[in-house]
């Protein structure tokens, strides 16, 4: 009689997974929504914090798309992402329509109302989403998932025009974020931040470290294109669209806005490798195919 | 500014977003392989293409008239213009590429050229490229869905006295939501008016309206706030 012998299993290595963020998704809410409301307050802080803060709401954005798609929206992850940014957007206007009142030298405490508001619209549409009587997804915590993506995506927008402006200035924003077109990049930026990381690693074997290490990498690479979009608009003077004058108008933007440009792209670089390095672990064998064989 | 006729133009222009987000042909991922009608992408990607396509014919448009029928017209040209494209590409593609002829899989006749359809389906699978109903479907849906959006436009710029790049990416970020809950609606794919999850629309039109309202009380009180004026 033969025995066969049992079936060894392998462990699997899990050496990739260095980054551990040591918070579950309700605590990285909590931190990232406290976080960036704080750093959003106070508008005069230099633009590397609000690059931080940046990357903590788009890991709070992350997380709340992810815990909605795993169940299957049935129109792709994307649309949940997109539906964010077109929230953020209308919230951050009310933002920040509001930001003068009761403003004292740099500290910008009414803004907050609007990502309130936007927390509100996005409550009220989760409720409606999920109602057995009217769409009926039947998505366990939707409504939450999308309070929390308005707000995150508000936030996100307002650090954006924060970190552009140096000031929540409705008119300020309005001459170097929305007339320049730079709001267009902004608003797909922000919809690939938060659709792209669990867009790129759904699958069988998705796990959250991984995929938050996408989010972070491309909340650097958007740091780094915010900072040169800061270093050009600090050398022109910028009158509604046409240029005015070719000089340097502000020194304190144009060193914010390089030394936004290089943190961003050590952030990106350092995930980016951090990231090929996991998923390279933790597959099971990476081989080379070479070329593509030509028929002869 | 006028407030009322901002939240009626943000409501009727969401209301039409909502409205032809369900005519559009969306095949999502089965088209890709072939195997359903519609475009091979979803529904936010074909909305989002067709509205912004109608806001830059929209802004061109109300750089020289103050008409709000001709604004929300091209508007809604430029989105059926995009659409239209599209659909004919895909077809283009579908008929010379895979070899495949467009053939509707939810009726068994055309419902406008009394075309039969069940002949011509392969088994198992869901038609294939834009019949002809399916095309027809989508070039209202286009047309539908750039009115709203322009007439979103046209309201932000004129009433609410945005300055045109404000007011564009506000209409963009109202359309938006509101294209993306009657995706969830649908579920994914529809064909146009002769589908069955058509029937569903009502549900999409009372979440709609809600949150194209509430929207819209957003930008009446960001335009009181910045432009200021007589409520």
């Amino acid at each position: 009689m033969t025995v066969t012998p049992a079936v060894v299993e392998e462990e699997p290595t899990k050496k990739g997974l260095s980054f551990k963020l040591p918070l579950d998704e309700t605590e990285m809410g909590l931190v990232a929504g406290i976080v960036a409301a704080i750093v959003v307050v106070f508008t005069g802080l230099p633009a590397v914090i609000k690059g931080i803060a940046l990357i903590l709401a788009f890991l709070w954005g992350m997380d709340s798309v992810r815990k909605t798609s795993k169940y299957g929206l049935g129109t792709g992850v994307p649309s949940i992402g997109v539906l964010a940014t077109g929230f953020g957007v209308v919230g951050a206007l009310v933002g920040l329509a509001l930001a003068k009142y009761g403003s004292i030298e740099g500290v910008a405490p009414a803004v907050l109302v609007g990502v309130i508001l936007m927390g509100v619209i996005g409550l009220v549409s989760g409720i409606l989403s999920n109602n057995e009587k009217v769409i009926a997804m039947k998505i366990p915590k939707l409504e939450r998932a999308m309070m929390e993506l308005g707000m995150a995506g508000t936030l996100i927008i307002l650090l954006e025009c924060s970190i552009v402006t140096g000031s929540l200035n409705f008119n300020a924003v309005v001459n170097q974020v929305m007339s320049t077109g730079l709001i267009a990049f902004m608003f797909i930026f922000t919809c690939f931040g938060l659709l792209h990381p669990y867009n790129a690693c759904l699958g069988p074997d998705e796990n959250r470290e991984r995929t938050r290490m996408v989010a972070v990498e491309i909340a650097g690479l958007i740091c780094a294109f915010l900072g040169f979009a800061m270093i050009i608009l600090s050398s022109f003077s910028w009158e509604l669209g046409s240029i005015v004058s070719v000089t340097i108008s502000s020194p304190w933007k144009l060193w914010n806005g390089v030394s936004l440009l290089i943190f961003g792209v050590a952030v990106w670089a350092y995930f980016f490798r951090m990231f090929i390095k996991a998923c390279m672990d933790e597959a099971y064998e990476t081989v080379g195919t070479g070329m593509i064989k030509t028929i002869e | 500014m006028e407030p009322i006729l901002i939240i009626f133009w943000v409501v009727v222009g969401g209301l039409l977003a909502s409205l032809g987000a369900h005519l559009l042909p969306v095949g999502g991922a089965p088209a890709a392989m072939g195997t359903a009608t519609g475009i091979a992408t979803g529904t936010v990607q074909i909305m989002l293409g067709a509205a912004m396509t109608g806001l830059f014919t929209a802004a061109s448009a109300a750089t020289f008239t103050d008409s709000l029928l001709l604004v929300a017209l091209s508007g809604a040209i430029g989105a059926t213009v995009m659409i239209c494209v599209v659909m004919l590409m895909a077809n283009i593609l579908y008929t010379f590429g895979c070899g495949i002829v467009p053939v509707s899989g939810r009726v068994d006749v055309d419902p406008l050229t009394k075309e039969p359809q069940a002949p011509y389906k392969t088994p198992q699978t869901d038609g294939h490229g834009v019949p002809n109903v399916v095309f027809v479907s989508g070039m209202l849906g286009g047309f539908v869905g750039g009115f709203g959006g322009a007439l979103m436009y046209f309201a932000l710029l004129n009433y609410a006295d945005f300055t045109a790049g404000t007011a564009a990416i506000g209409s963009l970020s109202i359309f938006v939501p509101n294209a993306i809950i009657a995706a969830y609606n649908i579920r994914g794919t529809i064909e146009g008016f002769h589908d069955p999850k058509f029937k569903r629309l009502p549900f999409a039109m009372v979440t709609s309206l809600v949150v194209s309202l509430l929207c819209g009380i957003m930008v009446v009180i960001a335009s009181y706030l910045t432009v200021g004026g007589t409520m």
